[in-house]
């Protein structure tokens, strides 16, 4: 999925976060008719969007709750019936080794991994490239802004061909310098090296938004600050841990949430590697779980209650977001 | 997937000035060390880091332009290049018609978006009334919801709606991942319009509707300009539910066209990396085109600061 | 707002005009009267068919499509599905209520398809057209469900084994092997005798290389009990077959490590690059191997699994049903085209041209005269040996979640005796089983 694509287009917004601006002042010297239109309009022009989030959004999560109490099946599906067990969904999933042994793991860990990793090499990138003279980082940041730009489905298909068994880049590599027999590793059809080849993936796509989001905090702290802490003689390290990672605290809390939110329910990178779409379990995270159940076994119920446990998790993920984000600023 | 509503404005100078007060003064010498060493470390790091963002799309582009694609191995650049594997995804594979479809759905998914997402935006920014924080806490939370979560109930209502098989229940679905994140940014950008000028229009005696039209509109273009870019990749990128709602290849968007190029036993790399640049070049150029106005933005948030 | 705003009427214009553009399940709601001659001018009929069996399908349907349109007046749209994601897309589909009017089905899904209610039971249909006397026995069983037959027989294949018989000649291997002794005199003297070469690699990821061997044991895989399944696996019978299997690369070094993870085309890939003697071979492979490798389709020798004691072993029958869906509108002009697909010129031309044997008992038997040696080891294998898996929906789960690879890579990773590791699949048979029953 296109993780991170809106942040592109967010930076786009005005640098300042105005609040609203109240019509009150015009609204007092206006006849009682515009006041009554000045009730409904708002409400008028909001309700094409509130209609579409509440077809596209309210009601599927009002069902996709419903349909995790249910065995709902191809043949429920073709009768239109409803089909209540109650808890069996939930409890058949978490009483099963393969949530605690397989995916939950898979998924946590992958998610942590990458969160780290992005967050790592983002912030490397940022704080390279805010040294670097104007035509340089421009050079560079078009580079990054490549990586960000390719199709998570595009970029997943390039690594399945970089690490091609046979004919694949790193394989022909390994081979010539007599590592391994060509054709000899298959790379996907483990679960660590998949989830490995998964990460770099993810990493190389991800460590844009993160690299972009630092640099622009990195370009409002005051360069007169850290001349003054050079005069000082701080070293490079220091100046980074006392002025520049205490200031940019807040845009490192976002980058690291929104990574996570992201993380966690990658679903096309898994997707679309080998094995990733059903044919090797072992590689299962909890977004391709839920899909293998419900399209490829018919099991609606059954898919539903794990999405329903995946959305809890990230909400979970995005109250913590939402506090972090509201003691930073006023609606 | 939808983005995140916005940065929290970086309250830089406050938080600034309380670090630089926190225990800098340290003794530690050999600051000022701007050597030739640090330049090659520059050059080389700058390499280094074009190298890794730049190489997957180097290797798409340049697979796609091999004459012997599939047995490439590890020949960094191709021995002869050839445009018949561009020319084998439109005569083998059906990809002009996954391009047309991906166009139409995107456009249309733009074209709504835009005015469904500028009304409301509206309304939030100019008007002040009853749940107007309620409805921004929504609006911003619901970016979070995780669509892919949704795409369980969203088939079986648009196998209710007969909306499977049909591009229309595609840009339906694809307004819910754009519709959040548009409001959201566009409510900044109706707010920048000093509320003077609107006031302005009604004093030469124009109606609402018309200030919008000529005042407001003109004023917001930009916003449009950038929601609008992030609404047709989105579109133009989706995946899972393209894959689940489109049954008949005809239907097919680019990103699920480009999985019939995959055979049971032996993948047409060259093919496959080229139906891959086609997708890929135009998100990269929208995306370079938005990196201009980024960097402005980046300036004068600099200059702010 | 005095003005309305012109965005909002392009916006409906627009989403007409993609209404207009999304199309519906089948063909439209009229009803034809069936039987020969019956005009069906103006309709189309959506047909689903699995890619990559015909190397050249396109100018097959090409003249499908021209002789079913003079026949019927009606229009041919065959889409092309690659197997892998096939499973996932009939579900979707049959879910979504997006199913073609007739589709390939591979024969294991047919019941698992058939359970839901998503095909037509052809039972009738066969017997009218007189078509049930001479159906392949192995495809017949394979598509019946709950007593009724919901696939017409396509064309069917089967697995043997293929060798390179220069590798043979240089072992001093003059006939091929037909029992398990045969077979190990074989691996030693091909490792002795030429080290360099992989005598006959064990793929890990491979179910229908296992099965010859647990069959030719005198075992099975699971055994019906009234309504309900239940494993076999861990029977002593099987579990021989399953030790002599894994024991040619645990004991016997005729494997190699990496084999652990390969499937039957990383099999066939080191195959053809000449270092391997022997190989489990689909009945289809041949002929692709004359495509890529003319000059190892030469070499190429065939031979039936060989059973523990010198028979001819069970190999999985597969192929393919043709079945049309309930939520066809045309169900009587899908029939014509499946009586057009499955007998008579088209299904000869079909198994001539992919390398498969008919659905049609006399058409195989024909097949088999005139066929090479090599054509005529598969025969023999199809004939004497075509067995067919569990008959139930439960056991395409089983598939689905790779139980019996996963089985096999434990074994040859080490990480689990033969015993072990079938009674750990033979315990997740049956909790499939159960829960499929429940």
């Amino acid at each position: 999925m296109s993780s991170s694509t809106a942040d592109v287009a967010q930076h786009a917004t005005p640098p300042t976060t105005p609040g609203p601006t109240p019509a009150r002042r015009g609204a007092l010297r206006r006849p009682p008719s515009w006041r009554r239109a000045q009730h409904r309009r708002p409400w008028l022009l909001l309700s094409p969007g509130l209609l579409l989030l509440a077809v596209l959004l309210g009601f599927p999560l009002v069902r996709v709750v419903q349909l995790s109490f249910q065995d709902y099946g191809l043949r429920e599906l073709a009768r239109g019936e409803d089909n209540y067990v109650g808890l069996e969904n939930y409890r058949e999933i978490l009483t099963s080794s393969f949530l605690w042994q397989t995916v939950l793991p898979n998924t946590v860990g992958f998610a942590v991994v990458c969160v780290v990793l992005t967050m790592l090499v983002g912030t490397a990138v940022a704080v390279f490239l805010n040294t670097l003279p104007r035509t340089w980082r421009t050079l560079c940041l078009t580079a990054v802004m490549i990586a960000w730009a390719v199709p998570a489905v595009t970029g997943t298909y390039v690594y399945v061909w970089l690490f091609d068994p046979l004919n694949g880049l790193v394989s022909t590599v390994l081979t010539d310098v007599g590592l391994i027999d060509r054709g000899a590793v298959n790379w996907f059809a483990e679960r660590f090296s998949f989830y490995a080849i998964a990460t770099l993936n993810v990493v190389q796509h991800g460590f844009p938004f993160v690299a972009v989001t630092v640099l622009s905090g990195l370009m409002t702290v005051p360069r007169e600050l850290y001349e003054a802490a050079q005069i000082d003689g701080a070293s490079a390290w220091r100046r980074f841990r006392s002025l520049t990672v205490p200031i940019l605290k807040p845009v490192f809390a976002v980058c690291t949430i929104l990574s996570t939110i992201w993380d966690f329910k990658v679903f096309t990178q898994i997707y679309l590697m080998p094995g990733g779409n059903g044919g090797n379990p072992d590689v299962y995270n909890l977004g391709v779980w839920s899909y293998i159940e419900s399209f490829a076994q018919g099991r609606y119920g059954m898919g539903s209650a794990i999405a329903v446990l995946l959305t809890v998790i990230l909400l979970l993920i995005t109250v913590v977001y939402m506090r972090t984000l509201f003691s930073e600023e006023e609606l | 997937m939808t983005g995140p509503a916005a940065l929290p404005a970086v309250p830089a100078t406050r938080t600034a000035r309380r670090a630089a007060g926190r225990g800098l003064r340290s003794d530690e010498t050999g600051g000022r060390r701007e050597s030739r060493a640090s330049t090659v470390a520059k050059v080389v790091g700058s390499i280094a880091l074009v190298a890794f963002a730049v190489f997957p799309a180097y290797w798409m582009l340049t697979t796609a332009l091999d004459a012997d694609a599939a047995t490439r191995g590890s020949r960094l650049v191709p021995t002869s290049l050839t445009g018949e594997n561009f020319a084998r995804v439109f005569t083998d594979g059906d990809f002009g018609r996954f391009i047309l479809n991906s166009v139409v759905v995107a456009t249309a998914t733009v074209a709504i978006s835009a005015v469904v997402s500028l009304l409301a935006a509206v309304a939030v920014a100019r008007f002040r009334f009853r749940f107007r924080t309620a409805i921004l806490v929504m609006i911003l939370i619901v970016q979070m919801v995780p669509l892919e979560a949704l795409v369980i109930p969203l088939f079986l209502q648009a196998r209710t709606l007969q909306m499977l098989n049909s591009l229309l229940g595609l840009v339906i679905v694809y307004l819910a991942f754009s519709l959040p994140f548009a409001i959201w940014t566009l409510r900044g950008f109706v707010a920048a319009v000093p509320q003077e000028i609107e006031e302005a229009a009604y004093m030469d005696g124009a109606s609402w509707g018309r200030m919008f039209r000529s005042v407001l509109l003109p004023l917001v273009a930009p916003g449009l300009v950038a929601t609008s870019i992030f609404a047709f990749i989105t579109a133009w990128n989706e995946f899972i539910f393209a894959l689940t709602f489109m049954q008949d290849s005809e239907l097919y968007t680019v990103s699920v066209g480009l999985r019939t190029f995959f055979g049971q036993n032996t993948n047409d790399w060259g093919a496959i990396m080229a139906a891959s640049s086609i997708i890929t070049v135009p998100v990269v150029v929208f995306f370079v085109l938005i990196q201009r106005r980024m960097t402005s933005g980046l300036a004068s948030g600099a200059v702010k600061g | 707002m005095k003005r309305p705003i012109t965005g909002v009427a392009a916006v409906s214009a627009l989403a007409l005009t993609l209404a207009a553009c999304s199309s519906g399940g089948g063909g439209t709601d009229e009803e034809t009267p069936g039987g020969d001659g019956a005009d069906y001018a103006g309709e189309t009929l959506t047909v689903w068919v699995m890619e990559g069996t015909n190397p050249d399908s396109d100018a097959f349907f090409d003249e499908v499509g021209a002789a079913f349109e003079e026949k019927t007046g009606a229009t041919l749209d065959v889409q092309m599905q690659p197997w892998a994601s096939a499973h996932d897309k009939f579900i979707t589909s049959i879910a979504g209520g997006t199913v073609p009017d007739v589709a390939e089905v591979g024969t294991t899904w047919t019941p698992e398809f058939a359970e839901v209610g998503a095909l037509v039971d052809l039972t009738d249909r066969i017997a009218e057209a007189g078509l049930d006397g001479d159906l392949v026995g192995g495809l017949q069983e394979a598509g019946t469900y709950d007593g009724g037959l919901y696939g017409m027989p396509w064309y069917a294949g089967v697995r043997a084994m293929i060798y390179n018989t220069e590798i043979f000649e240089a072992a001093g291997i003059t006939e091929p092997p037909t029992s398990w002794d045969d077979l190990l005199a074989a691996v030693e003297a091909i490792k002795t005798s030429q080290p360099d070469v992989i005598p006959f690699p064990v793929s890990g990821d491979s179910q229908y290389g296992l099965y010859p061997w647990v069959w030719g044991a005198g075992g099975e895989l699971a055994e019906q009990d009234g309504d309900t399944w239940a494993s076999t696996i861990a029977s002593p019978e099987a579990v021989e077959g399953i030790e002599f299997y894994t024991d040619l690369a645990l004991e016997h070094g005729s494997s190699t490590a990496a084999a652990t993870t390969w499937n039957e085309a990383n099999a066939l890939e080191a195959f053809q690059q000449g270092d391997v003697g022997m190989i489990v071979s689909g009945s289809w492979t041949p002929a692709k191997i004359e495509q890529d490798n003319p000059e190892l389709f030469a070499k190429l020798g065939a031979f039936p699994f060989p059973g523990k004691d010198g028979d001819v072993a069970g190999s999985f029958l597969g192929g393919s049903h043709l079945g049309i869906f309930e939520e066809s509108d045309n169900q009587d002009l899908a029939w014509e085209f499946v009586q057009m697909m499955s007998t008579g010129e088209f299904a000869q031309k079909w198994a001539e041209q992919s390398g498969y044997f008919s659905g049609q008992a006399s058409l195989v038997e024909a097949q088999s005269e005139a066929a090479d040696p090599l054509q005529q080891a598969f025969a023999t294998q199809m004939l004497e040996g075509g067995r067919s898996l569990p008959v139930t929906p439960a056991f395409g789960k089983v598939q689905g979640a790779k139980t019996v690879e996963t089985m096999l890579q434990s074994i040859l990773s080490g990480s689990a005796s033969a015993q072990e590791a079938a009674e750990t699949a033979a315990a997740s048979m049956d909790e499939t089983f159960a829960s499929a029953a429940g």
